[in-house]
Protein backbone atom coordinates (compact mmCIF):
# COMPACT_ATOMS: atom_id res chain seq x y z
CA UNK A 1 0.00 0.00 0.00
CA UNK A 2 2.99 2.20 0.83
CA UNK A 3 3.74 2.51 -2.76
CA UNK A 4 0.70 2.97 -4.51
CA UNK A 5 0.86 6.97 -5.07
CA UNK A 6 2.61 6.44 -7.88
CA UNK A 7 1.43 3.43 -9.29
CA UNK A 8 -0.88 3.15 -12.27
CA UNK A 9 -3.93 1.30 -12.06
CA UNK A 10 -3.43 -2.49 -14.04
CA UNK A 11 -7.58 -2.33 -14.66
CA UNK A 12 -8.15 1.62 -15.02
CA UNK A 13 -11.69 0.83 -15.90
CA UNK A 14 -14.33 -1.89 -15.50
CA UNK A 15 -13.22 -5.08 -17.50
CA UNK A 16 -16.14 -6.81 -19.35
CA UNK A 17 -18.91 -8.11 -17.26
CA UNK A 18 -18.64 -11.73 -17.73
CA UNK A 19 -14.98 -11.27 -16.03
CA UNK A 20 -16.71 -10.54 -12.93
CA UNK A 21 -18.71 -13.20 -12.77
CA UNK A 22 -18.14 -16.88 -11.43
CA UNK A 23 -18.40 -19.74 -13.59
CA UNK A 24 -21.10 -21.54 -12.33
CA UNK A 25 -23.90 -20.33 -9.24
CA UNK A 26 -23.11 -23.51 -7.47
CA UNK A 27 -19.60 -22.59 -7.91
CA UNK A 28 -19.70 -19.18 -6.46
CA UNK A 29 -22.42 -20.08 -3.55
CA UNK A 30 -20.14 -22.83 -2.27
CA UNK A 31 -17.31 -20.12 -2.24
CA UNK A 32 -19.36 -17.45 -0.24
CA UNK A 33 -19.97 -19.94 2.11
CA UNK A 34 -16.65 -20.17 2.90
CA UNK A 35 -16.61 -17.38 4.69
CA UNK A 36 -18.12 -18.75 8.06
CA UNK A 37 -18.17 -22.27 9.46
CA UNK A 38 -20.62 -24.35 8.03
CA UNK A 39 -23.01 -24.27 11.20
CA UNK A 40 -23.20 -20.41 10.41
CA UNK A 41 -23.31 -20.61 6.33
CA UNK A 42 -24.98 -23.30 5.75
CA UNK A 43 -28.18 -22.12 7.19
CA UNK A 44 -27.64 -18.53 5.79
CA UNK A 45 -28.98 -17.09 2.56
CA UNK A 46 -26.44 -16.90 -0.03
CA UNK A 47 -26.31 -13.94 -3.09
CA UNK A 48 -24.68 -14.52 -6.33
CA UNK A 49 -23.58 -12.05 -8.57
CA UNK A 50 -25.11 -11.91 -12.01
CA UNK A 51 -25.22 -9.38 -15.23
CA UNK A 52 -27.24 -6.47 -13.17
CA UNK A 53 -26.75 -7.56 -9.71
CA UNK A 54 -26.80 -9.56 -6.35
CA UNK A 55 -29.36 -12.36 -6.69
CA UNK A 56 -30.17 -14.73 -3.75
CA UNK A 57 -29.53 -18.06 -5.19
CA UNK A 58 -30.45 -19.55 -1.59
CA UNK A 59 -32.93 -18.19 1.08
CA UNK A 60 -31.50 -19.24 4.71
CA UNK A 61 -33.26 -19.30 7.78
CA UNK A 62 -30.56 -17.61 10.64
CA UNK A 63 -30.38 -14.56 9.04
CA UNK A 64 -26.58 -14.41 7.76
CA UNK A 65 -25.88 -14.00 4.10
CA UNK A 66 -22.84 -14.88 2.58
CA UNK A 67 -21.73 -13.63 -0.53
CA UNK A 68 -18.73 -13.20 -2.94
CA UNK A 69 -17.73 -9.36 -2.59
CA UNK A 70 -15.96 -8.14 -5.87
CA UNK A 71 -13.54 -5.31 -6.54
CA UNK A 72 -15.49 -2.41 -6.24
CA UNK A 73 -15.91 -2.98 -2.55
CA UNK A 74 -13.19 -0.77 -1.54
CA UNK A 75 -12.27 2.53 -2.71
CA UNK A 76 -9.31 3.01 0.28
CA UNK A 77 -6.30 4.90 -1.41
CA UNK A 78 -3.66 2.11 -1.93
CA UNK A 79 -3.28 -1.08 -3.46
CA UNK A 80 -7.34 -1.37 -3.12
CA UNK A 81 -7.63 1.75 -4.99
CA UNK A 82 -5.33 0.83 -7.73
CA UNK A 83 -7.40 -2.50 -7.76
CA UNK A 84 -10.92 -1.05 -7.51
CA UNK A 85 -11.81 -2.52 -11.34
CA UNK A 86 -9.57 -5.94 -10.89
CA UNK A 87 -11.90 -9.03 -12.48
CA UNK A 88 -9.79 -11.20 -10.81
CA UNK A 89 -10.83 -10.29 -6.93
CA UNK A 90 -13.04 -12.41 -4.89
CA UNK A 91 -13.46 -12.02 -1.05
CA UNK A 92 -16.43 -14.58 0.20
CA UNK A 93 -17.95 -12.86 3.60
CA UNK A 94 -21.02 -13.60 5.81
CA UNK A 95 -22.77 -10.60 7.24
CA UNK A 96 -25.25 -11.39 10.31
CA UNK A 97 -28.74 -9.79 10.57
CA UNK A 98 -27.75 -6.77 11.70
CA UNK A 99 -24.88 -5.96 8.71
CA UNK A 100 -27.33 -7.80 6.61
CA UNK A 101 -29.71 -5.21 7.38
CA UNK A 102 -27.48 -1.60 7.51
CA UNK A 103 -23.90 -2.54 6.14
CA UNK A 104 -24.59 -4.96 3.25
CA UNK A 105 -27.07 -2.53 1.30
CA UNK A 106 -24.53 -0.06 0.50
CA UNK A 107 -22.06 -2.38 -1.13
CA UNK A 108 -25.43 -4.21 -3.10
CA UNK A 109 -26.33 -0.60 -4.68
CA UNK A 110 -22.57 0.28 -5.05
CA UNK A 111 -22.50 -3.37 -6.92
CA UNK A 112 -25.65 -2.20 -9.18
CA UNK A 113 -23.86 1.11 -10.44
CA UNK A 114 -20.95 -0.66 -11.32
CA UNK A 115 -22.94 -3.52 -13.41
CA UNK A 116 -24.41 -0.16 -14.98
CA UNK A 117 -21.39 1.68 -16.04
CA UNK A 118 -20.51 4.49 -13.85
CA UNK A 119 -17.36 5.21 -13.27
CA UNK A 120 -15.23 5.20 -10.19
CA UNK A 121 -15.30 9.21 -9.38
CA UNK A 122 -19.54 8.93 -9.96
CA UNK A 123 -19.96 5.89 -7.94
CA UNK A 124 -17.92 7.95 -5.11
CA UNK A 125 -19.89 11.37 -5.65
CA UNK A 126 -23.54 9.10 -5.50
CA UNK A 127 -22.30 7.65 -2.02
CA UNK A 128 -21.18 10.93 -0.51
CA UNK A 129 -24.88 12.35 -1.50
CA UNK A 130 -26.56 9.04 -0.22
CA UNK A 131 -24.49 9.12 3.06
CA UNK A 132 -25.46 13.01 3.25
CA UNK A 133 -28.98 12.18 3.19
CA UNK A 134 -28.64 9.64 5.82
CA UNK A 135 -29.69 7.07 2.76
CA UNK A 136 -26.96 5.01 3.46
CA UNK A 137 -27.22 4.34 7.35
CA UNK A 138 -24.84 4.28 10.29
CA UNK A 139 -23.95 0.87 10.72
CA UNK A 140 -26.74 -0.63 13.75
CA UNK A 141 -25.44 -2.10 16.69
CA UNK A 142 -23.71 -5.55 16.62
CA UNK A 143 -23.40 -5.26 12.86
CA UNK A 144 -20.54 -8.04 11.71
CA UNK A 145 -19.21 -10.04 9.39
CA UNK A 146 -17.38 -13.33 9.14
CA UNK A 147 -14.60 -13.06 6.56
CA UNK A 148 -12.91 -17.07 7.51
CA UNK A 149 -12.68 -18.17 3.97
CA UNK A 150 -9.60 -19.90 3.03
CA UNK A 151 -10.23 -19.76 -0.59
CA UNK A 152 -10.56 -16.38 -2.64
CA UNK A 153 -7.45 -13.74 -3.00
CA UNK A 154 -7.41 -9.90 -3.32
CA UNK A 155 -6.20 -8.07 -5.81
CA UNK A 156 -2.53 -9.19 -5.77
CA UNK A 157 -3.22 -12.41 -5.15
CA UNK A 158 -2.94 -12.37 -1.57
CA UNK A 159 -4.96 -14.96 0.66
CA UNK A 160 -5.98 -13.08 4.06
CA UNK A 161 -6.07 -14.45 7.58
CA UNK A 162 -9.11 -15.49 9.09
CA UNK A 163 -10.79 -12.43 10.81
CA UNK A 164 -14.36 -11.34 12.00
CA UNK A 165 -15.48 -7.69 11.12
CA UNK A 166 -17.60 -5.34 13.43
CA UNK A 167 -19.08 -1.88 12.11
CA UNK A 168 -19.21 0.97 14.34
CA UNK A 169 -20.12 4.79 12.97
CA UNK A 170 -17.07 6.46 12.56
CA UNK A 171 -14.31 6.15 15.65
CA UNK A 172 -10.49 6.65 16.39
CA UNK A 173 -8.86 2.82 16.13
CA UNK A 174 -6.85 3.85 19.28
CA UNK A 175 -9.67 3.67 21.13
CA UNK A 176 -9.73 0.26 20.38
CA UNK A 177 -5.81 -0.31 20.05
CA UNK A 178 -6.31 -1.00 16.61
CA UNK A 179 -3.16 -1.79 14.62
CA UNK A 180 -0.57 -1.41 17.34
CA UNK A 181 2.29 -3.90 17.94
CA UNK A 182 1.17 -7.33 19.12
CA UNK A 183 -2.75 -6.13 18.63
CA UNK A 184 -5.20 -8.72 16.88
CA UNK A 185 -7.03 -6.11 16.00
CA UNK A 186 -6.53 -3.83 12.67
CA UNK A 187 -9.02 -0.63 12.12
CA UNK A 188 -10.50 0.59 8.29
CA UNK A 189 -11.41 3.71 7.96
CA UNK A 190 -14.34 4.57 5.32
CA UNK A 191 -15.01 7.39 3.17
CA UNK A 192 -17.62 8.78 2.34
CA UNK A 193 -19.27 6.18 4.36
CA UNK A 194 -19.20 7.35 7.97
CA UNK A 195 -17.70 3.88 9.46
CA UNK A 196 -14.94 2.25 11.08
CA UNK A 197 -14.39 -1.37 10.52
CA UNK A 198 -12.59 -2.96 13.07
CA UNK A 199 -10.94 -6.44 11.86
CA UNK A 200 -10.46 -8.86 14.75
CA UNK A 201 -8.12 -11.82 13.29
CA UNK A 202 -8.97 -15.42 14.63
CA UNK A 203 -6.69 -18.85 15.05
CA UNK A 204 -8.95 -20.69 12.27
CA UNK A 205 -10.35 -20.93 9.30
CA UNK A 206 -13.63 -21.90 8.59
CA UNK A 207 -12.68 -25.12 7.99
CA UNK A 208 -10.64 -25.59 11.32
CA UNK A 209 -7.61 -25.14 9.53
CA UNK A 210 -5.32 -23.31 12.50
CA UNK A 211 -4.03 -19.49 11.08
CA UNK A 212 -1.69 -17.15 13.03
CA UNK A 213 -1.37 -13.48 12.60
CA UNK A 214 -0.28 -12.29 9.00
CA UNK A 215 -0.86 -9.10 6.72
CA UNK A 216 -4.32 -8.84 6.33
CA UNK A 217 -5.86 -6.39 3.60
CA UNK A 218 -9.69 -6.30 1.67
CA UNK B 1 -20.27 -18.45 32.64
CA UNK B 2 -23.28 -21.19 33.10
CA UNK B 3 -25.02 -18.96 29.53
CA UNK B 4 -21.44 -19.88 27.49
CA UNK B 5 -23.26 -21.60 24.63
CA UNK B 6 -20.08 -24.09 23.64
CA UNK B 7 -16.62 -22.74 25.30
CA UNK B 8 -13.82 -23.03 23.12
CA UNK B 9 -11.99 -25.38 24.92
CA UNK B 10 -13.80 -27.57 22.26
CA UNK B 11 -11.65 -26.00 19.74
CA UNK B 12 -8.70 -25.83 22.14
CA UNK B 13 -6.81 -27.17 24.85
CA UNK B 14 -7.71 -23.98 27.19
CA UNK B 15 -10.47 -23.72 28.97
CA UNK B 16 -12.08 -20.32 28.40
CA UNK B 17 -12.65 -17.15 30.51
CA UNK B 18 -15.45 -15.92 32.42
CA UNK B 19 -17.00 -18.89 30.97
CA UNK B 20 -15.12 -20.99 33.43
CA UNK B 21 -15.50 -19.50 36.58
CA UNK B 22 -17.68 -21.46 38.28
CA UNK B 23 -17.95 -24.52 35.30
CA UNK B 24 -21.87 -25.08 34.65
CA UNK B 25 -20.83 -29.15 34.50
CA UNK B 26 -22.28 -30.60 37.57
CA UNK B 27 -23.16 -27.51 39.23
CA UNK B 28 -26.72 -27.78 40.46
CA UNK B 29 -25.44 -30.38 42.86
CA UNK B 30 -22.19 -29.09 43.63
CA UNK B 31 -21.23 -27.00 47.17
CA UNK B 32 -19.35 -23.79 46.54
CA UNK B 33 -15.69 -24.40 48.34
CA UNK B 34 -16.06 -20.45 49.13
CA UNK B 35 -19.73 -20.16 50.48
CA UNK B 36 -18.62 -16.72 52.08
CA UNK B 37 -16.18 -14.39 51.67
CA UNK B 38 -12.60 -15.17 52.86
CA UNK B 39 -10.61 -13.05 54.66
CA UNK B 40 -9.35 -10.35 52.97
CA UNK B 41 -6.06 -10.92 52.89
CA UNK B 42 -6.61 -13.86 50.55
CA UNK B 43 -7.45 -11.90 47.71
CA UNK B 44 -4.77 -9.59 47.65
CA UNK B 45 -1.39 -10.02 46.14
CA UNK B 46 1.66 -9.80 47.33
CA UNK B 47 3.00 -6.50 46.30
CA UNK B 48 1.77 -3.64 44.44
CA UNK B 49 4.36 -4.20 41.56
CA UNK B 50 3.10 -7.92 41.11
CA UNK B 51 -0.62 -6.70 40.49
CA UNK B 52 0.69 -4.34 37.72
CA UNK B 53 2.75 -6.91 36.39
CA UNK B 54 -0.52 -8.75 36.34
CA UNK B 55 -2.68 -6.55 34.97
CA UNK B 56 -0.35 -5.35 32.15
CA UNK B 57 -0.71 -9.26 30.56
CA UNK B 58 -3.63 -8.45 29.76
CA UNK B 59 -2.72 -7.07 26.35
CA UNK B 60 0.00 -6.53 24.42
CA UNK B 61 2.70 -4.21 26.34
CA UNK B 62 1.66 -1.89 23.01
CA UNK B 63 -1.43 -0.95 24.86
CA UNK B 64 -1.03 -1.70 28.38
CA UNK B 65 2.40 -0.52 28.24
CA UNK B 66 0.52 3.04 27.97
CA UNK B 67 -2.66 2.26 30.43
CA UNK B 68 -3.35 3.13 33.80
CA UNK B 69 -3.81 0.53 36.22
CA UNK B 70 -5.28 -0.36 39.40
CA UNK B 71 -4.83 -2.79 42.43
CA UNK B 72 -6.69 -3.86 44.77
CA UNK B 73 -6.43 -2.77 48.35
CA UNK B 74 -8.28 -3.60 51.18
CA UNK B 75 -11.07 -1.44 50.72
CA UNK B 76 -10.79 -1.35 46.42
CA UNK B 77 -9.34 -0.79 43.61
CA UNK B 78 -7.15 2.01 43.73
CA UNK B 79 -4.96 3.56 40.82
CA UNK B 80 -1.52 2.30 41.00
CA UNK B 81 -0.07 3.90 37.92
CA UNK B 82 -1.66 6.60 35.69
CA UNK B 83 -1.49 6.05 32.02
CA UNK B 84 -2.10 8.39 28.78
CA UNK B 85 -3.90 5.85 26.12
CA UNK B 86 -7.29 5.66 28.01
CA UNK B 87 -7.00 1.85 28.43
CA UNK B 88 -7.27 0.44 32.19
CA UNK B 89 -5.67 -2.70 33.36
CA UNK B 90 -6.42 -4.60 36.33
CA UNK B 91 -7.12 -8.01 38.16
CA UNK B 92 -10.70 -9.18 38.22
CA UNK B 93 -11.35 -11.05 41.49
CA UNK B 94 -13.99 -13.62 41.45
CA UNK B 95 -17.28 -11.44 42.69
CA UNK B 96 -16.99 -10.47 38.69
CA UNK B 97 -18.30 -13.80 37.73
CA UNK B 98 -22.33 -14.36 37.85
CA UNK B 99 -24.10 -14.46 41.52
CA UNK B 100 -24.73 -17.86 40.89
CA UNK B 101 -21.39 -18.95 40.29
CA UNK B 102 -19.40 -22.23 42.48
CA UNK B 103 -16.52 -19.71 42.46
CA UNK B 104 -18.05 -16.68 43.31
CA UNK B 105 -15.79 -16.69 46.58
CA UNK B 106 -12.94 -18.13 45.67
CA UNK B 107 -9.84 -15.90 46.63
CA UNK B 108 -7.28 -18.00 44.56
CA UNK B 109 -9.00 -16.00 41.21
CA UNK B 110 -7.15 -13.28 39.04
CA UNK B 111 -7.97 -12.43 35.91
CA UNK B 112 -6.02 -9.65 34.43
CA UNK B 113 -7.94 -7.16 31.93
CA UNK B 114 -8.21 -4.26 30.04
CA UNK B 115 -10.31 -2.15 29.01
CA UNK B 116 -10.51 0.64 26.13
CA UNK B 117 -11.75 4.09 27.06
CA UNK B 118 -15.56 3.42 26.59
CA UNK B 119 -15.44 0.12 28.68
CA UNK B 120 -14.01 2.26 30.97
CA UNK B 121 -16.54 4.59 31.16
CA UNK B 122 -19.24 1.97 30.98
CA UNK B 123 -18.34 -1.44 32.23
CA UNK B 124 -15.51 -1.40 34.46
CA UNK B 125 -17.52 1.43 37.60
CA UNK B 126 -20.41 -1.18 38.00
CA UNK B 127 -17.53 -3.79 38.80
CA UNK B 128 -15.45 -1.43 40.96
CA UNK B 129 -18.36 -0.48 42.74
CA UNK B 130 -19.22 -4.49 43.39
CA UNK B 131 -16.03 -4.66 44.66
CA UNK B 132 -16.33 -1.86 47.51
CA UNK B 133 -19.26 -3.62 48.82
CA UNK B 134 -17.53 -7.38 48.86
CA UNK B 135 -15.07 -5.66 50.72
CA UNK B 136 -16.79 -4.03 53.29
CA UNK B 137 -18.57 -7.48 54.07
CA UNK B 138 -21.67 -7.15 51.67
CA UNK B 139 -23.16 -10.67 51.23
CA UNK B 140 -23.36 -11.99 47.72
CA UNK B 141 -27.56 -12.02 48.21
CA UNK B 142 -27.11 -8.15 49.12
CA UNK B 143 -24.83 -7.35 46.43
CA UNK B 144 -27.04 -8.71 43.84
CA UNK B 145 -30.21 -7.35 45.01
CA UNK B 146 -28.27 -3.88 44.93
CA UNK B 147 -26.89 -4.85 41.56
CA UNK B 148 -30.28 -5.54 40.15
CA UNK B 149 -31.82 -1.97 41.95
CA UNK B 150 -29.50 -0.16 40.23
CA UNK B 151 -29.53 -1.41 36.74
CA UNK B 152 -33.48 -1.04 37.02
CA UNK B 153 -32.65 2.19 37.90
CA UNK B 154 -30.40 2.99 35.06
CA UNK B 155 -27.32 4.32 37.61
CA UNK B 156 -25.68 0.97 35.68
CA UNK B 157 -25.78 2.20 32.20
CA UNK B 158 -25.53 -0.38 29.50
CA UNK B 159 -22.45 -0.56 27.97
CA UNK B 160 -21.37 2.30 25.55
CA UNK B 161 -20.86 1.03 21.68
CA UNK B 162 -17.71 0.30 21.11
CA UNK B 163 -16.71 -0.81 24.96
CA UNK B 164 -14.15 -3.86 25.00
CA UNK B 165 -11.42 -5.47 26.91
CA UNK B 166 -8.23 -7.13 25.98
CA UNK B 167 -7.77 -10.84 28.01
CA UNK B 168 -5.26 -11.80 26.00
CA UNK B 169 -2.94 -12.75 29.15
CA UNK B 170 -1.40 -15.76 30.08
CA UNK B 171 -0.85 -15.88 33.58
CA UNK B 172 -4.07 -16.07 36.28
CA UNK B 173 -6.55 -18.38 37.17
CA UNK B 174 -10.08 -18.41 36.80
CA UNK B 175 -10.77 -21.25 39.37
CA UNK B 176 -13.15 -23.91 37.78
CA UNK B 177 -14.82 -25.64 40.65
CA UNK B 178 -14.77 -29.63 40.26
CA UNK B 179 -12.75 -29.51 37.65
CA UNK B 180 -8.53 -30.16 36.65
CA UNK B 181 -6.09 -27.78 37.40
CA UNK B 182 -5.60 -27.70 33.30
CA UNK B 183 -8.76 -25.52 33.35
CA UNK B 184 -8.03 -22.58 35.30
CA UNK B 185 -6.84 -20.73 32.15
CA UNK B 186 -8.18 -19.17 29.73
CA UNK B 187 -7.68 -18.79 25.35
CA UNK B 188 -6.85 -15.53 24.23
CA UNK B 189 -9.61 -12.89 23.30
CA UNK B 190 -10.97 -9.91 23.10
CA UNK B 191 -14.34 -9.08 24.48
CA UNK B 192 -17.06 -7.01 23.21
CA UNK B 193 -19.87 -5.31 25.32
CA UNK B 194 -23.27 -5.54 24.44
CA UNK B 195 -26.66 -4.84 26.43
CA UNK B 196 -28.75 -7.95 26.10
CA UNK B 197 -28.38 -9.60 22.76
CA UNK B 198 -29.22 -13.00 21.46
CA UNK B 199 -25.80 -14.62 20.58
CA UNK B 200 -27.41 -16.45 17.78
CA UNK B 201 -26.89 -12.80 15.90
CA UNK B 202 -23.62 -13.31 16.22
CA UNK B 203 -23.19 -17.20 15.37
CA UNK B 204 -22.11 -17.11 18.64
CA UNK B 205 -21.34 -20.72 20.40
CA UNK B 206 -21.93 -22.13 17.10
CA UNK B 207 -19.34 -25.36 16.07
CA UNK B 208 -16.39 -23.64 14.65
CA UNK B 209 -17.00 -20.58 15.61
CA UNK B 210 -14.50 -18.38 17.15
CA UNK B 211 -16.93 -16.50 19.16
CA UNK B 212 -18.71 -17.05 22.49
CA UNK B 213 -21.13 -15.23 24.28
CA UNK B 214 -21.67 -14.89 28.18
CA UNK B 215 -25.01 -13.27 29.64
CA UNK B 216 -24.94 -11.82 32.57
CA UNK B 217 -21.87 -11.10 32.55
CA UNK B 218 -19.26 -9.03 33.72
CA UNK B 219 -22.59 -7.28 34.74
CA UNK B 220 -26.41 -8.39 34.68
CA UNK B 221 -27.18 -6.37 31.90
CA UNK B 222 -24.30 -7.28 29.97
CA UNK B 223 -23.90 -10.16 26.98
CA UNK B 224 -20.09 -10.21 26.04
CA UNK B 225 -19.03 -11.54 23.10
CA UNK B 226 -16.02 -12.94 23.26
CA UNK B 227 -13.30 -12.99 20.50
CA UNK B 228 -11.03 -15.71 20.46
CA UNK B 229 -7.75 -14.39 18.76
CA UNK B 230 -4.47 -16.07 17.41
CA UNK B 231 -2.19 -14.87 20.38
CA UNK B 232 -1.70 -14.33 23.82
CA UNK B 233 -0.05 -10.69 24.58
CA UNK B 234 3.13 -11.86 24.71
CA UNK B 235 3.19 -13.10 20.81
CA UNK B 236 3.10 -16.29 22.04
CA UNK B 237 0.65 -18.65 19.46
CA UNK B 238 -2.73 -19.93 21.08
CA UNK B 239 -2.63 -22.47 18.61
CA UNK B 240 -1.73 -24.64 17.42
CA UNK B 241 0.83 -26.45 20.68
CA UNK B 242 0.27 -27.60 23.76
CA UNK B 243 -1.74 -25.66 26.45
CA UNK B 244 0.98 -24.06 28.99
CA UNK B 245 1.05 -25.66 32.45
CA UNK B 246 -0.58 -23.75 35.70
Amino acid sequence: MACAEDAKPAYPVMAPIEQYLEASASAEIALARTAAPPSISGDASVQVLGKHGYETAVKGKNGFVCLVWRSWVSWAPGTDDQEFWNPKLRIPICYNPAGARTVLPAYLERTNWALAGSSKAEMKERTRVAVASNRIATPESGAMAYMMGGEGSDALGHHWPPHVMLWFAHTDGANWGADLHGSPIFAEQQDPEPVTIFDIAVPVYSDGTPKTMGPHSH
Amino acid sequence: MRTTTRPLIELYPLAFLLGVIGTAACAEDAKPAYPVMAPIEQYLEASASAEIALARTAAPPSISGDASVQVLGKHGYETAVKGKNGFVCLVWRSWVAAFDDLDFWNPKIRVPVCFNPAGVRTVLPPYLESTKWALAGVSKTEMEKRSRAAIASKRIATPEPGAIAFMMGREGDVGGEGSDAASHHWAPHVMIFFGHTDSTTWGAGLHGSPITADHGQPEPNITTFNVHVPVFSDGTPAIPGPPPAH
